[in-house]
This record gives C-alpha cells, structure tokens and sequence, in this order.
C-alpha cells in the first residue's frame, strides 16, 4: 500500500477535526459541548437515513428512493398515530422495508440498474404519500403524540434521545455490518460481485436486503421526522437526498463499494452537520449550500471512487 | 421476398402500438378524450418534455444517463427571463439574445456535466444527478426563490397563437425534433453515438475519440434542456427554480417507454416521441377518466419498470449493480 492509499482511510475524520477547527477559531462558542449535542440531535433523521443508504453503496448500488420513502413516512406516521400509536411507527418502518425490497427485487430479478430502479419506486412512494395525505399537511394531535412518542423528545443527563435513537440504530447497522454473515457477503458483494456469484454465495437475496434495510431506515428517519415537527406532508423531507448521500461518501465509503461502511458514515454525517453550521457562522447563504454540497459530492467521488473496478465508465 | 414478422421487427413497434391502444382505451372510456382540443392540451403539456427527452436521448443511446436536467432547465429559465426582461422585455428587439443565451447556459452546464463524467472518471448518473443539484441551487441564488413573470406578448404567442388547433410551440418542438433526427442520422457524430452505445470497446478500438464525443453529447442534451426551459417558461409564463421540476422523472421515463434501451445502442429521437406521447396521454387520459393528478408519479415508476424490464437484453448482463 502507498502512503496516499494507507492516509485514505483516514481522511473523514480529519477532515471532520479541521472542519471543527476552522470553525472553533472564528467562534470558540461554537465548540462548547452543548453547542455540539445540539449539531448532532439536528441531524439525526438525515444520519439515520444515510446509515440505511450507506448498505446499499457499500454493495456497489445506489438508493435515490430514500426522500420519498421518508416523505411518504411522515405522511403515514401521522394518519397512523390516532388508530395505532406508538405502533404507527413500526408498521411505518416495515412499509418502509416492504418498498426497499421491491427496489432490490426489482433489480436483482429484473436486471434493472438500481438508480432507476430506486427512482421508480420512489415515485410510486410519493404518489402514496399524495393520495394518503390527499396533498396536505397533516398535524398530529398534541396529546397523543406526546403519549405516544413522548419518549422521543426527551433529554437524559443532557443528551436528547433523539441522538441515543440515532446511536442505537447505528450500532444496528454497525453489527449487521461487522458481525454477520450478512455483512460479510455485503462486503464481499461490493468489492467483487461476480466472485461473491461465483461461491455460490446468493447474491440477489443479499442485495434485496440490503435496499430492504434501506428503506426501513429511510422511513424510520421519516417516523423521527414527523415526531419532530409534529405532523407530515409529501413534501416534508425534501432536501435529504443530496446531504444524505454526501454524508456516505465524504464518509469515506466509495461509490464502487466494498469499503467504508456505517462508523464512516457516522463521520460523515458530522462532517455535514460541521459544514453546515459552519455556513451560518461564516455568513454564507442557504441558498449557496445546495451548491456547495453538489460540488462537495463531486470532488468525494471522484476521490474515492475505485477505478480499478470499472474498465468502461459509463 | 415473402414479408415475414420477426420478433425483432414487433419488438420496434410496441411503443406505437402502445400508444394506439391507449388512445383507443381513453377514447372508448370517454368520448371527449378524441378531440383536437384536448390533443392540443396534450401537446401542450408534452412539448417541453419533449426537448428534455430529446436531449437525454442522446447520452442514452450511448449507454450513459444524464439526471441534471431538473438543475440545467432551472438555470436556463431563470437565465433566459433575466436576459430578455433586461434587454427591453420583447423578443422583437435586443430581447432576442435572451434564447442564445440561455442556449449557452444550458450547453455550458452540459460541457460541465460531460468533462466532469469524462475527465474524472465518474459514473454519469452520479456525476450529472450532482451537478443537477448544483443548478437547482444556482437558479436559486440567482432568483433568491423570486419568480420572474414573463409578459412579453410576442413570446407568449408561442402558447395563444394557434395553427390548425395547436399552439405555435408544438411547431418549433417539431422543428427541433426535426434537427435532432438529422443529428442523430446524418451527422458523423450521430451515428457514433450508436457506436459508443453498441459497444464501447470496440467503438475505441476502431479508432473513436470516445471522451470528446460523449462531451459532445452532453453538450447537445444541454442545448435540448435549454430549449425545453424555453418553451416551459413560454407555457406558463413564469421562470423560477421550480420550473426544472419534475422533468428527471418524465423524461427518462419516456426514453426508455419510447423503446430506447438503457443500456445504449438502440432507440432514437423517434422512439423518444412515442415515449413522449405515451407519457402525456396517460396522464391527460387519468384526468379525463377522473383519477387525480397524483398517481403520475407512481403510474411513471410502473411504466419505467415495465418498460426497462421488457426493453434489456438480459443474456448480455451477468450482473446489474
């Protein structure tokens, strides 16, 4: 391995230092621990969303379908809430899985490459959540929201639960990645997929949980979304998709797969949370972060993207 | 020769007969749905997706995918008002540079998207679905979330004048989709999209500067969203961020329901009508059966599914990722 090959892995969290850094010095305030908790519980539902998606880049797919399945989430999580309660969000968190595993189906059965794919029924999410919703915003009914989800919006020595949902829900991820065979095909998958097939490994139904698993995260980033701003609209989480799939890879998981993984994606997602923060203390308008983060996006392709992989570049 | 059917040959026109039998299927269910008034209405809400897949079609058939056109449409708009609105406000006068200009913004980004995809090496759509966000939020900064109204009555014609029961534009997205039938059959460059999209290996062994014209192509499907900002603004009258919306949908969707494969290689500007058409009467035919406009979206995931399904060759692919 070359130096620049064996820094690589490291760059996410040192950029994530500088990023603290640059900031810390123009405002000190800003690296109180309070100011901190406060970046990180902002972005949970984003986080939660991008450790779902970081599966399926880590396979080599993409998942474009995660804003409209956590659009169409919030939009069920608040109908849901007065029949089922605290159940709205699990059933919301399987009809997110249900549609994450038509998108894999889709494309290990069909052969249709995933960023159609994943387009496809993410359209079919949104149109849901416009007929659901009857294209209005819903409110969720004060009372039962606190009895339902109360346990959410807390805070416990400081640290909102929010972050400790987030954090759960990575260790998940983290696991599943780590510590199953599950993982270890994923892996296996994204770093050479014609090898894993030829093992005898099946790869489809790997593939399929993985999108599966995205999806569920999306719609549960929906669910905490909804509890957040009490309510839903098919419009709620729009503006997830690009920070989302900047988090994976300035993560340091590459577009081709095979490395990085959640704990990158952790990185990431404090990466965006620093840059965007950092954005109103530096005066820059909202309006420019669309555009920053595009570029962002570009520039983390292009440098961890595994050319040896891909003989024509389509 | 006896005339024989090939599978082959049934396979090139189901998107026609498709189309004909959706026709039928409307007409049959409501009268009203076979009347020049309502196909101008179709024609109306389909020429500006029309230009966008046009332009799209071209990346396709070489194989790759262009998704920043959502980002490319909302500039050129957005460019296009503030020219003619600062030049006097007509198309009459100084007015008339605003469509070069905004055929140069639309061909720029397009350059962008394609020396971005070329030189660094990365994949099409992730290239162009990031630069797309990049010209959503450029069309932003530049509006500050304003609209510009455009009242120019000589522009606006192109909607309110009409020729045999259709508005003017459905006449220039004709034009155009003539030049782009020349481009795709008569110009070197054409046929070598088909070549890139046949087989890109061979396409380099042959001798093709394969880099310089998959730019080209890019740049072509840039002018082409440009074109479709042009006639969107001329439809509505308004030039804004949300004018690009929703067009990465429609457009590749009709594409690929037009009979072009995903995969490159097959298809042309022709299939992209058909596609164009099939699209917009299924979504003028659920409102005139009643269903509400909503569904589109998902109605578009099934048909992109379905058509991208029946449309690959699968025994050339021994994994999709």
């Amino acid at each position: 391995m070359t130096f620049t090959e064996r820094m690589r892995r490291h760059f996410p969290w040192m950029t994530l230092l500088a990023a603290l850094l640059v900031v810390g010095i123009t405002d000190i305030r800003f690296l109180l621990p309070e100011n901190l908790v406060g970046l990180a519980s902002d972005i949970v539902p984003l986080f939660i969303m991008a450790e779902g998606m970081t599966l399926v880049i880590y396979i080599g797919g993409i998942d474009l379908s995660s804003q409209s399945v956590a659009n169409m989430a919030t939009v069920l999580t608040t109908l849901g809430l007065p029949a089922l309660g605290v159940g709205s969000g699990g059933a919301v968190a399987l009809a997110g899985l249900a549609f994450g595993a038509a998108s894999g189906l889709v494309t290990t059965r069909w052969k249709v490459p995933s960023f159609i794919s994943t387009l496809a029924v993410g359209g079919i999410a949104l149109s849901v959540a416009q007929f659901a919703s009857g294209q209005r915003a819903l409110h969720m009914d004060a009372e039962m929201r606190r009895q339902a989800f109360g346990w959410m919006l807390g805070r416990t020595m400081g640290v909102p639960h929010e972050l400790l949902i987030a954090l759960a829900l990575g260790a998940i991820a983290w696991f599943v990645q780590t510590r199953m065979t599950a993982g270890r095909i994923f892996k296996a998958i994204g770093t050479a997929e014609p090898v894993a097939v030829a093992s005898g490994v099946r790869v489809g139904r790997y593939k399929i949980l993985a999108f599966a698993l995205s999806g569920m995260f999306a719609a549960i980033a929906g669910v905490m979304f909804s509890v957040r701003l009490s309510g839903g609209s098919p419009t709620l989480a729009e503006g997830f998709l690009l920070p989302a799939i900047v988090a994976v890879l300035v993560g340091g998981t590459p577009l081709t797969g095979g490395v990085g993984g959640v704990l990158n994606t952790l990185i990431g997602a404090l990466i965006v949370a620093v840059v965007r923060a950092s954005m109103l203390y530096l005066n820059i308008p909202a309006t420019g972060q669309q555009i920053f983060f595009g570029l962002v996006l570009i520039t983390a392709i292009a440098t961890t993207i595994d050319r040896t992989k891909m003989r024509v570049v389509k | 020769m006896a005339p024989h059917i090939s599978g082959e040959t049934i396979r090139r026109w189901i998107p026609l007969l498709v189309l004909l039998g959706l026709v039928l299927f409307f007409t049959t269910l409501n009268p009203h749905f076979l009347s020049v008034r309502n196909f101008a209405r179709i024609a109306i809400s389909a020429t500006p997706a029309l230009m966008v897949a046009v332009g799209v079609t071209f990346v396709i058939l070489m194989g790759s995918i262009d998704l920043s056109m959502e980002g490319t449409i909302a500039v050129a708009a957005v460019v296009f008002a503030l020219i003619l609105n600062r030049l006097g406000g007509s198309v009459m006068g100084m007015g008339c540079l605003a469509i070069p200009g905004a055929l140069a913004a639309g061909a720029a980004l397009g350059a962008i998207n394609g020396l971005i995809h070329v030189k660094l090496k990365i994949p099409s759509f992730m290239a162009s679905l990031s630069l797309g966000f990049v010209g959503v939020g450029l069309a932003l900064l530049i509006t500050g979330g304003d609209r510009i109204l455009i009242a120019d009555p000589v522009f606006r014609s192109l909607l309110t004048v009409r020729l045999g029961g259709f508005p003017l534009m459905t006449y220039v997205a004709l034009f155009c989709l003539v030049v782009a039938w020349f481009i795709q059959a008569n110009t070197t460059t054409g046929r070598n999209f088909y070549a890139i999209g046949g087989g890109e290996e061979l396409a380099r062994g042959s001798g093709l500067n394969v880099g310089r014209l998959r730019i080209i192509a890019f740049v072509i499907a840039g002018i082409f969203y440009a074109l479709g900002a042009i006639l969107a603004v001329a439809r509505l009258g308004i030039a804004e961020t949300e004018t690009g919306r929703n067009f990465m949908f429609i457009s590749i969707t009709s594409v690929v329901v037009g009979g072009t494969a995903l995969a490159g290689g097959s298809g042309g500007v022709w299939n992209t009508l058909i596609g164009v058409l099939i699209v917009n009467v299924i979504g003028n035919g659920m409102v005139v059966i009643g269903l509400p406009d909503y569904f589109q979206d998902g109605m578009l995931g099934l048909l992109v599914i379905s058509a991208v399904y029946l449309s690959m060759d699968r025994r050339a692919f021994s994994f999709v990722k």
